[in-house]
């Protein structure tokens, strides 16, 4: 599903933020991407989602090869890969259901398509009725619901979660994983990008783990070793 | 179809319910507005009072006081068929007097000294009306050198100066509210590029989110683009029914101040209407564009 060979990126000859990173996810998988600060986790979400390029190497998700991927056709490739943010990055002028609707509109579906899978999407998350309230009108948990949510609208195939805990409480951390792992249930790859020790403990999924941006471990049944 | 439908919804959405940078955008575009609007204003009452100055400014020849009035006629005729004469206007003795003694009429001492010479001592005359005010110097040097028993004085020298220095204060007056009108437009210019500027930095996360959700450039333009035309259009037509009432008020004054001389600002703005807010809503309009798609595009980099 992801494929990164030799992958190399710096911001300038003297900051290299990924060096040499080879990795590979397959279909359904949760992965948890841990490491400190300035290890290159963000980095690598951003070369999934066509965000940065790279220096060398090859990044493919699915079909796409993103090395090689055209401008025009990041939009695309965007709408097929879903991401949630530590920030959540909703239209705060928008209500939740609007947040979500958004992400359909700008694809061009019909409008009874979108009331029907915003419908869906938000009962699955559990915001069916906040779907009228503005961003700042709920909590953190349910602002990363609302992301979530949107995220699912194109049925992606993969899942990036930056840091989706870090802007949350535990209660609600650990809500927003169970929400993960229930995606990752219906078929859908789900890469979490952490730094989360207790999560990554709990969750006993596959574990990469960056240092300076390298992977140093990867591990099937993992733990957080930093 | 829906795309479009979709752009003006976002965009009537966003100004909307960020009613209070609207409100400061479309404030700022209306004083750069009737800033210019007011400048051609100055520009046209001053260029009225120059012209009124120049009407004012008259080439007298004065006649012998024996001269019959057969004799005047063909001294005025034959002055009027030159090229360079607009009107050539008779002002007989009578004439002279009773326009004398309207001008001193609150002036005894003068009225008196009238009374006690005990006739007519000023002479008819002729008043000389250039076809073009430039010309004056000109047309004074061709009435020097008419040949006419009849003419008893033809000393145009205080004229010649005070036409040279209104010539010279016109133009100058010229070239320094070009480069005033200039420098204005200008900065009114930039204001309203950056007001845009600022309007699109607040929506900068906006932006980063729509890029995020895999919105094409096209939907994320747009509604920029079309919130500047919006802008635009609201902002001239603010300014239109604010300007108007308020040359409405302004006319009666000008017309006080300027008592004799036909001056419509009014008028003007009814009759150039297209070409003076046309104009304005053109070039404001480019502006808001250029500076969105600036602004966007800084925000909207993949």
């Amino acid at each position: 599903m992801i494929h990164l060979e030799n992958v190399y990126k710096s911001y300038s000859n003297k900051v290299k933020v990924l060096h040499n990173v080879s990795l590979a996810v397959k279909p359904g998988e949760f992965i948890s991407i841990v490491g400190q600060s300035g290890a290159g986790k963000t980095t690598l979400v951003r070369l999934l989602i066509g965000e940065e390029r790279t220096d060398a190497g090859k990044v493919a998700v699915g079909d796409w090869d993103i090395t090689k991927i055209n401008r025009r056709e990041v939009p695309f490739l965007r709408r097929q890969i879903g991401v949630i943010f530590q920030d959540f990055k909703l239209l705060p002028k928008k209500t939740l259901e609007e947040n979500v609707a958004f992400a359909l509109q700008v694809s061009g579906e019909r409008p009874a398509k979108i009331k029907k899978i915003v419908s869906s999407v938000l009962k699955i998350v559990g915001l069916d009725d906040k779907k009228k309230r503005y961003p700042s009108e709920v909590s953190g948990g349910e602002q990363q619901r609302a992301a979530i949510a949107r995220a699912l609208v194109h049925q992606p195939k993969i899942l990036l979660a930056d840091e989706p805990t870090g802007n949350l409480d535990a209660i609600n951390a650990n809500e927003i994983i169970d929400l993960l792992l229930r995606i990752n249930k219906f078929g859908t790859t789900v890469v979490l990008v952490t730094h989360n020790k207790d999560i990554v403990n709990r969750l006993n999924k596959r574990v990469v783990t960056m240092e300076h941006g390298q992977v140093i471990s990867d591990q099937e049944h993992g733990k957080y070793l930093l | 179809m829906l795309s479009l439908y979709r752009i003006i919804k976002f965009s009537f959405q966003d100004i909307v319910r960020n009613i209070w940078l609207t409100i400061v955008t479309i404030t700022i575009l209306l004083l750069a507005l009737f800033s210019i609007n007011t400048l051609i204003t100055v520009r046209l009452i001053s260029d009225n009072a120059v012209a009124a100055i120049k009407e004012k400014i008259d080439i007298s020849l004065y006649l012998k006081p024996e001269t019959t009035e057969a004799e005047i006629m063909a001294l005025r005729a034959k002055i009027a068929s030159s090229a360079q004469i607009k009107n050539v206007f008779y002002v007989s003795k009578q004439s002279a007097i009773d326009s004398f003694r309207q001008k001193y009429q609150n002036d005894p001492a003068i009225l008196a000294a009238l009374k006690e010479l005990g006739r007519n001592p000023l002479s008819p005359s002729l008043m000389i009306v250039p076809q073009n005010f430039e010309e004056s110097e000109l047309v004074v040097n061709n009435l020097k050198m008419i040949d006419s028993p009849i003419i008893e004085s033809r000393d145009f020298s205080d004229n010649t100066v005070i036409l040279k220095k209104i010539n010279d204060i016109t133009r100058r007056v010229n070239q320094v509210g070009l480069f005033i009108i200039f420098v204005f437009i200008l900065t009114s210019l930039l204001v309203v590029y950056n007001a845009i500027r600022v309007a699109i930095y607040t929506h900068r996360q906006e932006i980063e989110i729509m890029r995020l959700v895999g919105a094409s450039n096209f939907f994320i333009y747009m509604p920029y683009l079309f919130s500047a035309l919006i802008y635009t259009l609201l902002s001239v037509l603010i300014v239109i029914s604010v300007f108007y009432p308020f040359l409405t008020l302004l006319q009666p004054y000008l017309e006080t101040f300027f008592t004799g001389y036909n001056i419509n600002i009014l008028s003007y703005f009814v009759d150039n209407f297209w070409l003076i807010f046309g104009a304005q809503f053109l070039v404001v309009l480019v502006i808001n564009i250029i500076a969105s798609l600036f602004a966007v595009r800084k925000y909207a980099r993949i």
